[in-house]
């Protein structure tokens, strides 16, 4: 009868270190997995900083002034728009190279 | 040495005790017992639930799941408005240390002076201060890197625009505590909102989650929006004007573009206009949008829509000819006049020309009902239905109360008033085939049903008038355009002063569609104050209509409809 309630005691005994154990495991994962969650919601909000960011750079308010400013262009009018009538491509590879050119 | 006694036969214990000596021993410690067990038995059973509560607020926490504000789309997914993380510093100023050093960095990370700082720190007793809201990032990381006692951060969102002041009065923006105050913010805020969610976790000694409790109310997001507005063309349309307000030397200036077939609005841009990321010291001025809420007397514009109501009751033909010679006309006591005598016109013509006497001629056939039927459903005096705030209603006084004198006016656009955007709607029965057509702030690919005001055949008799009109001939032949059939009409009117008119101040506008056989978009342009010796319609907001129309249908992917040619344009002839 000793025996068997030995038995019973050590299995309690191991049972519950095991218990004490996997409870910690289980602590130490949910903490890094609400890490990982926590990275990720991070992420997406630098996702979208940046892609909000891409789009400020291409404003078209950003680039007419940049334009403007920069690279001193101006935007074209009918004044200073010429129109060629397109030629169809002679044989002579010379020609062809000077054929459809706009001045 | 003391001899040991066995314990059975001790004298000590053989005196007689009182039985009840013991009993009440007995009894004594039965009772604590009792107690005891009567103690274990209420804290277990009976006051269960609160001992649990009040052992779980030991180590439980109610974490916030904040909802992300929606964002702000154009028609093809190009951002008009979104939220980034942007910390808010607080401290707690009884913690804060008193060294100057760090104090100095920290204001130079706030970009506030020292003493802004050190004012802000000074109450002891307040356990909570702003220091400053919605910080960049990057700052927020290198004020968190300083590690001064005291200093902690809240998480908060901060709205950005990036498409500046084009899109400014259509988009919005919102507050501090990110609620919409203007525009599409304030319009579908609740849409943007979202609502916040929450979860219960047990924190450890270190403040890390180890376990989740209970039920988690996720976070609903606020809704993305996706508006009908085109940034292409909204930038186009704020570029055209605001280059056209500063060569006029004008005070303001609108611009509203409309889809004629979905009754979607492309661009709706004002001028002046403000960065809604940068608020400070805005004006009134720049924070009206001007397109709806400010309100003038229509003036030509109306004329066509006198000669539709005409041409649909039948008392009129394209061809009939209307008298307008002297140029003035006597009715009730005033004189109207025209700005050149026309001498004998056709209905046509009297758009061609703008001419007053004849658009109040074809008027007096019809009656001040009649009149005001049809303008009400095309909207005028009607408050717009359109999700946007601040839409004001104009004015049209009942026909009851109208004199012949302002049944004559009104045929030429006098004594009614309405807003730009009010017009550019009236304008779509022509354009969407003699039905007005609903006008929507958000995507839609359907096209849109209408209320059939005029007949097709009316529709399109003023559409060929408009074209007419806009062609050399007509009082606006600077809104044609390259490649694209173009109609309109150009407006002309001294700006009011207390009652009277001001001589010198003027406002002009032009309202059209293109191309004119199968209208897709329709464009209204006005330009306040043009100071800068143009000031007729035809010459100030003609060329601006002209390039919107231009851009919006090259965006738009309308192939040209006419030959393309470079513009020779003859001299505007002048009215109003």
């Amino acid at each position: 009868m000793t025996r068997l309630n030995l038995t019973l005691l050590l299995a309690l005994l191991v049972s519950a270190l095991y218990l004490v154990n996997i409870q910690y495991e289980s602590r130490r994962l949910f903490t890094d997995l609400d890490k990982a969650i926590s990275d990720a919601h991070k992420l997406d909000l630098e996702a979208e900083r940046l892609q909000l960011e891409q789009r400020a750079q291409a404003a078209p308010l950003r680039v007419e002034r940049l334009a403007k400013d920069q690279l001193q262009m101006r935007p074209a009018t009918p004044a200073i728009t010429h129109y060629t009538t397109y030629s169809e491509p002679s044989a002579s590879p010379a020609q062809r190279n000077t054929a459809g050119r706009t001045p | 040495m003391i001899r040991s006694v066995p314990y059975t036969s001790s004298p000590l214990l053989a005196s007689r005790t009182p039985v009840w000596r013991s009993k009440l021993v007995v009894a004594v410690v039965a009772i604590s017992f009792i107690g005891l067990a009567a103690r274990a038995v209420h804290i277990q059973i009976i006051e269960n639930a609160f001992y649990q509560r009040q052992g779980e607020v030991r180590f439980g926490r109610t974490l916030a799941l904040p909802a992300n504000r929606g964002r702000i789309i154009d028609r093809n997914g190009l951002i008009l408005a979104s939220s980034i993380p942007a910390p808010s510093i607080w401290a707690i100023p009884e913690d804060v240390p008193r060294d100057d050093a760090q104090l100095t960095q920290l204001a130079h990370l706030l970009e506030m002076p020292l003493a802004d700082l050190k004012r802000k720190l000074e109450d002891e007793d307040k356990t909570f201060v702003w220091l400053k809201r919605q910080v960049d990032e990057t700052v927020a990381q290198q004020i968190s890197a300083l590690a001064l006692g005291g200093i902690h951060q809240r998480k908060e969102y901060k709205r950005q625009y990036p498409e500046g002041e084009a899109a400014a009065h259509v988009v919005g923006f919102t507050n501090v505590e990110d609620v919409g105050q203007e525009g599409i913010e304030l319009s579908f805020d609740k849409d943007l909102a979202g609502r916040a969610g929450s979860r219960r976790v047990i924190k450890n000694r270190l403040g890390q989650v180890v376990e989740s409790v209970g039920e988690q109310i996720s976070p609903l997001d606020g809704r993305d929006l996706q508006l009908s507005i085109d940034s292409k063309v909204q930038f186009f349309a704020y570029q055209k004007l605001r280059d056209a307000v500063l060569k006029n030397k004008a005070k303001a200036g609108s611009v509203v573009v409309l889809d004629a077939v979905t009754g979607e609005i492309l661009a709706l841009a004002n001028y002046p206009s403000y960065v809604p990321d940068k608020r400070r010291n805005l004006s009134g001025e720049q924070l009206r949008n001007r397109a709806m809420t400010d309100t003038f007397e229509p003036g030509s514009t109306m004329k066509p829509i006198t000669i539709a109501m005409a041409l649909e009751a039948g008392r009129v033909k394209p061809q009939t000819l209307v008298e307008t010679s002297p140029g003035r006309f006597n009715i009730g006591g005033f004189t109207i006049s025209d700005t050149h005598n026309n001498g004998t016109l056709s209905v046509e013509g009297v758009i061609q020309k703008s001419s007053n006497i004849g658009a109040l001629k074809i008027a007096q056939k019809m009656s001040p009902q009649e009149m005001w039927n049809t303008y009400t459903a095309l909207g005028y005096g009607q408050k717009p239905q359109v999700q946007f705030p601040g839409a004001v209603t104009g004015r049209l006084r009942p026909w009851k109360n109208w004199r012949p004198v302002e049944q004559a006016t009104m045929a030429y656009g006098y004594g009614l008033s309405a807003s730009l955007f009010q017009m550019a709607q009236s304008y779509t029965s022509f354009a969407h085939d003699g039905q007005i057509i609903p006008v929507t702030m958000l995507k839609s690919d359907q096209p849109a049903v209408g209320v059939r005001v005029f007949s097709s055949e009316t529709a399109a008799s003023v559409r060929k008038m408009l074209q007419m009109a806009a062609a050399p001939g007509g009082t606006g032949p600077l809104a044609q355009t390259l490649g694209y059939s173009v109609g309109g009409k150009s407006g002309t009117a001294h700006k009011q002063v207390g009652k009277g008119y001001a001589s010198n101040k003027y406002r002009s506008w032009f309202t059209g569609m293109a191309p004119i056989d199968r209208p897709r978009v329709v464009v209204c342009v006005m330009i306040d104050e043009p100071s800068n010796g143009q000031h007729y319609g035809g010459a100030v907001a003609a060329p601006v209509f002209s390039e919107v129309v231009q851009q919006s249908l090259r965006i738009l992917g309308v192939a040209p409809d006419m030959a393309v040619k470079p513009q020779i344009v003859a001299a505007v002839e002048e009215s109003f």
